[in-house]
């Protein structure tokens, strides 16, 4: 339904996306994972028709929108980064204005702001001016605006930044919803991989500019396929052990934490009876060894050698 | 673009105070300046013998708003005038004075002048008197306060003075003052409006607004026409107050007066729209727009009348500064009773800065991404 192809945005010497490939079919929720400055949000504007990229083209329904962004616009609901409300007027009366330049209005406004405020849950609070709102409210609002027109597509950017983990819940349960209930096609970008994994059907992972990973959760996660991450538990560590786990040849890493060692072996590998043997020669009593199901956080340690969050 | 408009309206409602701040400081900053003229009087020394002081012509100087005349000892005069502390000062004799020259100066002109004008007009006085035939005290003093009462109008008078050159300029400080405060402070009031269209687009409800069906010149003209009617609404309120409550009739040419400020708002809207699509942030205008402000309001003669400048680089600024065109609109209403022909060249001028100012803006407006 929705294509980008070969998309490249420069400002002048900075590639802010390079040579993106994306589609998005209808009633799917597609997640854009990647750490601040990856390009999703210039990749998203230029989907939208807001920001025209230095080469390549999107594509709606067959067609391209670079010309005519028309057909886009029409079943686009957007939800920007930044809080894109007025904040001197009442949730209600930025429910209003974002409707009244939608083309609706009486009864039929009506009907929508309440519908949306509902799904928002800001229903007790519509009268209340945008000022006095918690940074969950304010959120929440901001997607609210953007579904008043039941838009096809609703494209999320990073809608959960800086929130309290209820609003967030909040939020994540009201996209699923959405799609769920509506079929609607939602875009949802984050650098949170939790969301992504919670939400999406299908991922891609951005960093720098580069798409660097896509497909489903489990098509993505088959990249770390080869490899397992084993977290063995003790009350204390000593250093004869941790030694005898850097020197050991088939142990690829060893992250040592305060109570918790992570290693990353080969998947063929059995290693349940190497560390048994080896705590019980480094005088250490284990509490467990398990082995990790990789997570997309691991990937993206996997690709870029960097951890997603900053 | 109802819709757009109403939210502004309703944002005003809720935060009236920015627009009713410039609109009480327009009126005060006239009342001071203009109102007692105290503010920007100059100390001349004087002295004299003590009669004098309490004579007709002690009482005119008093009454003079450009000069304070300050009596002391002659040795104490001349101390001040051969130390710098004052320009000139004055002896004064029964029927006739001298001026003591510090430094030579406009100033030392002028005032030689206002002197030289309250001897003649003591001596027209008394040849009146003579003629009319009035011998005693008191009718004389009735007959002096009946004369000065019909020549002088209450509280905003015209008063007459010749600077430097020999022309004649006609110069109501008051209405001057209040003119040049409404014209400087509206400023403020329309950039900051238009201003707004700058914060909407960085927060993004500008991006909201595109992805609609709503037209991106809808999206300007409302922009535009709100901030067009709140400064209009803020030197309407102004006139009104000065004209209802203080009184000043403008030459009976009230309405005329403020339709004639149409294109001066509407230049300004204009210029706003250019200065907004010029600067990079919000930070940047607020350091920007005093700067602007204050100094087409110096240059375009808010502060003081364009007649006194002679610098030729001030008066070609002068020339493309709408506040000059706004004022000598105003002032040729008001005060010199202009007919509308010969006001349509600052208005044609107003109008053509405007078009330009506003279609640069938009232009640049539209060519950057914020
Ligand atoms: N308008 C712009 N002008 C110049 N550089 C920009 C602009 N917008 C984004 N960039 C740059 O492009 C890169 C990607 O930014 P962005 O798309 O906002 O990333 P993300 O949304 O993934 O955090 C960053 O390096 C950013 O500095
Ligand atoms: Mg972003």
């Amino acid at each position: 339904m929705l294509e980008l192809v070969d998309l490249t945005k420069r400002f002048k010497q900075n590639e802010a996306v390079k040579n993106l490939n994306m589609f998005i079919e209808k009633g799917e929720i597609v997640g854009l994972l990647g750490p601040n400055g990856a390009g999703k949000s210039t990749a998203i504007s230029m989907l939208s028709s807001l920001v025209e990229p230095t080469s390549g083209d999107v594509r709606y329904n067959n067609k391209s929108i670079l010309r005519n962004p028309g057909p886009i616009r029409e079943v686009l609901g957007m939800v920007p980064q930044e809080i894109a409300l007025y904040d001197d007027l009442s949730a209600l009366e930025n429910l209003q204005f974002f409707g009244r330049i939608y083309k609706l209005k009486g009864k039929e406004l009506q009907i929508k702001i309440a519908e949306v405020l509902e799904q928002i849950g800001l229903t007790d609070r519509k009268k209340d001016i945008v000022k006095t709102f918690s940074g969950g409210m304010k959120r929440r609002l901001n997607i609210g605006v953007a579904m008043l027109h039941d838009p096809e597509i609703i494209i999320m950017d990073e809608p959960t930044v800086g929130i309290d983990p209820q609003s967030r819940n909040y939020i994540l349960e009201t996209v699923k919803r959405l799609n769920e209930e509506k079929q609607m096609t939602v875009l949802y970008t984050s650098h949170y991989m939790e969301e992504v994994e919670f939400l999406c059907d299908r991922i891609y992972i951005m960093d720098q500019g580069n798409l660097i990973a896509s497909g489903t959760k489990e098509e993505i996660k088959q990249i770390l396929s080869s490899e397992h991450t084993i977290s063995i538990k003790a009350d204390r560590w000593n250093d004869r052990f941790i030694e005898k786990l850097k020197n050991n040849p088939t142990i690829h890493r060893v992250k040592v934490e305060d109570r918790e060692i992570t290693i990353v072996v080969p998947k063929e590998v059995n290693m349940f009876a190497t560390l048994a043997k080896m705590a019980e020669e480094a005088d250490l009593e284990l509490r467990s060894v398990d082995i990790n199901a990789p997570t997309l956080e691991d990937v993206f340690l996997h690709l870029t050698g960097r951890a997603l969050r900053d | 673009m109802i819709g757009i408009l109403l939210a502004k309206f309703k944002t005003f409602i809720r935060n009236p105070w920015t627009f009713f701040i410039f609109t009480g400081m327009s009126i005060v900053f006239a009342l001071m300046i203009g109102g007692t003229g105290g503010m920007s009087s100059i100390p001349v020394p004087v002295s004299s013998a003590d009669d004098i002081k309490e004579s007709a012509i002690g009482e005119a100087l008093e009454e003079n708003e450009v000069y304070t005349f300050n009596w002391m000892a002659e040795e104490e005069m001349k101390k001040r005038v051969s130390s710098g502390k004052a320009e000139a000062g004055v002896i004064l004799k029964e029927d006739s004075y001298e001026v003591i020259v510090g430094v030579a100066s406009s100033n030392v002109e002028m005032i030689e002048q206002t002197i030289q004008g309250v001897y003649v007009e003591k001596r027209q006085n008394e040849k009146l008197l003579e003629m009319m035939g009035a011998d005693t005290e008191s009718s004389q003093q009735e007959f002096l306060d009946n004369m000065e009462q019909s020549i002088e109008s209450p509280v905003f008078s015209i008063e007459a003075s010749s600077f430097r050159s020999a022309d004649a300029v006609v110069h109501d400080s008051a209405s001057h003052s209040l003119f040049g405060f409404t014209l400087f402070f509206v400023i403020y009031t329309i950039a900051y409006n238009v201003l707004s269209i700058l914060i909407e687009k960085k927060d993004g409800i500008w991006d909201r607004m595109i992805l609609s069906p709503v037209k991106k010149w809808e999206m300007y003209v409302s922009n535009l026409l709100y901030s067009f009617f709140e400064g209009y609404l803020q030197v309407i309120v102004i006139f009104l107050v000065f004209r209802y409550w203080f009184g000043i009739d403008f030459n009976g040419r009230f309405l005329e007066m403020l339709l004639l400020l149409f294109p001066y708002v509407f230049s300004i809207v204009a210029l706003s729209i250019f200065i907004t699509a010029c600067v990079k942030n919000t930070q940047q205008f607020n350091a920007v727009l005093p700067i602007i402000a204050v100094s087409m309001a110096m240059i375009g003669g808010a502060y003081w009348p364009l007649e006194i400048v002679s610098s030729e680089i001030l008066l070609a600024l002068a020339k493309i500064n709408p506040l000059t065109y706004g004022m000598e609109i105003l002032n040729g209403v008001a005060v010199y009773g202009y007919s509308l022909e010969e006001l349509l060249f600052p208005i044609s001028i107003l109008i053509l800065m405007g078009v330009v100012f506003m279609g640069i803006g938009i232009h640049l407006m539209e060519r950057r991404h914020v």
